[in-house]
């Protein structure tokens, strides 16, 4: 049997806010597998975001175990979680592209931050715009760009080092329906193409179609239903 | 991440805030600036005056003056009980310094080629019916040592200096000669003047003169000379001197050594002071060069700390920039991590643009520093607009050492001022900077 992509247990998460201490995952089990499309759905303040933040390695558990390919995070310093994201593929809310960068410059950025080299990273920076169906807006910057195309850019970008799973958080939150309908048609097209996905959203609809949809609620899970 | 990507990431940081980051090197630039124009200028000042001094004042030659000679050395004189010389303590004792004291004193050491005296008064010489005071003293000197050890000062520009003087000859310097150097002489070779010296030694005071011919007029020289001859001097024979000035005592005696290494200086001249116990003072020309030496090396430390404090000021404004641009990028800091930064690098990018910044504000400062020293010495050198036409030729120098240092200082202040500002944009924590707004 092959290891779990990631495999969550009794995961739990306290924040210090002010002088309170907030609960935000109480004891989360979770088991994702290679080639799954997951979404994480639930209401704002469930703990779906500290989740996330988990999962994506940009955070250290308070305790339980969360390996991610085999590899205990929160045995990690530091620069080894940082290497750890640089095969997590993030795709964030708000696009989180750098302004004075072009489409292409942003998807090649992460290969640049691994050492890619110039030549391979311009090449394959070019391939992975044109996945996204963006052939046509290499040069173009963000603030140039819809903001579906901005997705799609964010989406290319997050593909750049070849990742063990995409890690979307509310990808279509900021763009109207129309356009949401054609980036979540690309996100499974991808899943389709063997990328796992991992996808945190409040939207029901929009969770059901993912593969397998759970529901966090006051920091546990509590439905884990397949589509 | 490569060298050339963290570079061209933050050159591209530097090249979305034009004006904020021209400002911040306006800085470094003032500062560099200030450092090379003050520094090269101090450095060229101190060769122009060391090269004056060396002219006036041959390696080879020491001269024995008593502390209360220093009229005779048209500078330096005054600091006799410093760096000159060990006889500035028996200073006021009486010592008197006779002309036949050349004799002894060549008999103390091998390495002296010659000794001879000098005798100095102040006095007027009348040409017709105009009289001039000679600020360089009526010195009598033998014509024929004297223009061995000065070979190269005390030499005929017009005319010939008499190896076998008649008593009235008479050489004068380039500024008795044409005392404006603007051609409107004075005196010229050939001219009947006649000396005038008002001794002083006895009341009532009387004038005493005699009438002279004009043989040789010399080079200019330059506004320094200590023993050697000088602009605005007059010679006489020093049989001549003794007479007129009714005296057997040297104003100096000067001696000629055979070499001009330090250690046959140092020698002869601890055999000088010790044969006299101290009671007179020996000037050596590297003596007079290495005090020279601490006083610029003094000067320039002094200006180049002026100038550094502005560059201080510059480093407050780049970690100024740097925080401010922190506060700007956080969220950028957090994409950045998030996407597989490490902390390192993104120091390394900080500092980056703090090396951006400094290299451009020390190389545009060594050259625009390099361009104000150039202007402010020719403005301020002799026949420049703002320069006295007695005044010296200063020529800025700007040595590859300082070069380098400049541009080590200026990136260097650069960098030390962003490294707090880069080690916390390094420390922030990718979770938090991405919920930054």
């Amino acid at each position: 049997m092959t290891t779990p992509l990631v495999e969550i247990t009794d995961l739990k998460k306290t924040y210090l806010l002010g002088k309170v201490t907030v609960e935000a995952l109480r004891g989360v089990n979770l088991k994702v597998e290679r080639g799954d499309f997951l979404s994480i759905l639930g209401p704002s303040g469930s703990g779906k975001s500290t989740l996330l933040n988990l999962i994506g390695a940009l955070d250290k558990p308070t305790s339980g175990k969360l390996l991610i390919d085999g590899v205990d995070v929160s045995t990690l310093n530091d620069n080894q979680l940082t290497e750890l994201r640089q095969k997590i593929g993030f795709v964030f809310q708000f696009f989180n592209l750098i302004p004075r960068f072009s489409a292409k410059q942003n998807v090649e950025l992460p290969m640049a931050i691994a050492g890619v080299p110039k030549t391979e990273r311009e090449k394959r920076a070019e391939q992975l715009l044109e996945t996204v169906g963006l052939k046509d807006r290499l040069n173009h910057k963000p603030a140039e760009l819809s903001g579906g195309q901005q997705q799609r850019v964010a989406i290319a970008r997050a593909l750049a080092n070849n990742p063990r799973f995409l890690l979307m958080d509310e990808p279509t939150g900021n763009i109207d329906s129309k356009t949401a309908r054609e980036i979540l048609d690309l996100i499974k097209k991808l899943n389709n193409e063997g990328v796992t996905i991992i996808m945190v959203t409040h939207d029901q609809h929009l969770a059901r179609e993912a593969k397998r949809t759970v529901q966090v609620f006051d920091g546990l899970i509590s439905a884990d239903v397949v589509n | 991440m490569r060298i050339s990507d963290v570079f061209s990431y933050s050159f591209s940081a530097i090249k979305l805030r034009k004006l904020r980051a021209s400002l911040t090197t306006l800085g470094v630039v003032i500062g560099i600036a200030a450092i090379v124009a003050l520094l090269s200028i101090s450095q060229g000042l101190q060769v122009t005056i060391t090269n004056q001094l060396e002219r006036g004042l041959a390696a080879d030659t020491l001269i024995i003056t008593t502390s209360s000679g220093s009229a005779f050395a048209n500078v330096g004189g005054g600091e006799s009980g410093g760096r000159f010389g060990g006889g500035g303590v028996g200073a006021s004792s009486g010592f008197k310094l006779y002309l036949n004291y050349t004799e002894e004193i060549k008999t103390l050491s091998p390495d002296i080629e010659a000794v001879f005296a000098v005798i100095q008064q102040s006095g007027y010489l009348q040409n017709g019916d105009r009289v001039r005071a000679i600020s360089g003293g009526i010195v009598g000197v033998d014509f024929a040592e004297y223009s061995k050890i000065y070979s190269t000062t005390f030499v005929a520009e017009k005319g010939t200096i008499p190896l076998s003087p008649s008593d009235n000859d008479l050489v004068v310097g380039a500024r008795v000669h044409d005392p404006r150097l603007n051609g409107t002489t004075f005196v010229d070779v050939n001219d009947e003047v006649t000396v005038i010296w008002t001794n002083a030694t006895q009341l009532p005071f009387t004038n005493q003169t005699y009438t002279a011919r004009v043989a040789a007029v010399l080079p200019r020289i330059g506004g320094f000379g200590i023993g050697g001859p000088s602009d605005t001097g007059v010679y006489i024979p020093i049989s001549q001197a003794q007479r007129f000035f009714g005296t057997d005592e040297a104003t100096a005696i000067i001696v000629k050594l055979k070499n001009s290494d330090n250690a046959t200086v140092s020698t002869v001249y601890k055999l000088i002071t010790d044969h006299f116990a101290n009671q007179l003072t020996v000037i050596s020309a590297t003596a007079v060069l290495s005090l020279v030496d601490t006083i610029f090396a003094t000067l320039t430390l002094f200006l180049g700390g002026i100038a550094a404090i502005s560059l201080l000021v510059a480093g407050i404004g780049i970690m100024n920039i740097m925080i401010v641009s922190l506060i700007e990028r956080t969220r950028e800091i957090g994409i950045l991590k998030a996407i597989g930064m490490k902390n390192r690098t993104v120091l390394f990018i900080f500092l980056c643009e703090s090396v951006i910044i400094g290299l451009l504000g020390a190389v545009i400062g060594i050259v625009s520093g390099w361009g104000l020293a150039n202007v402010v010495a020719m403005l301020f050198s002799s026949g420049g607009p703002l320069g006295s036409s007695r005044g010296l030729t200063i020529t800025p120098i700007l040595t590859l050492e300082m070069t380098l240092l400049a541009l080590v200082f200026g990136v260097g202040v650069s960098v030390i001022f962003a490294l707090y500002p880069a080690w916390r944009a390094s420390k922030l924590k990718p979770v938090d900077a991405l919920r930054y707004e």
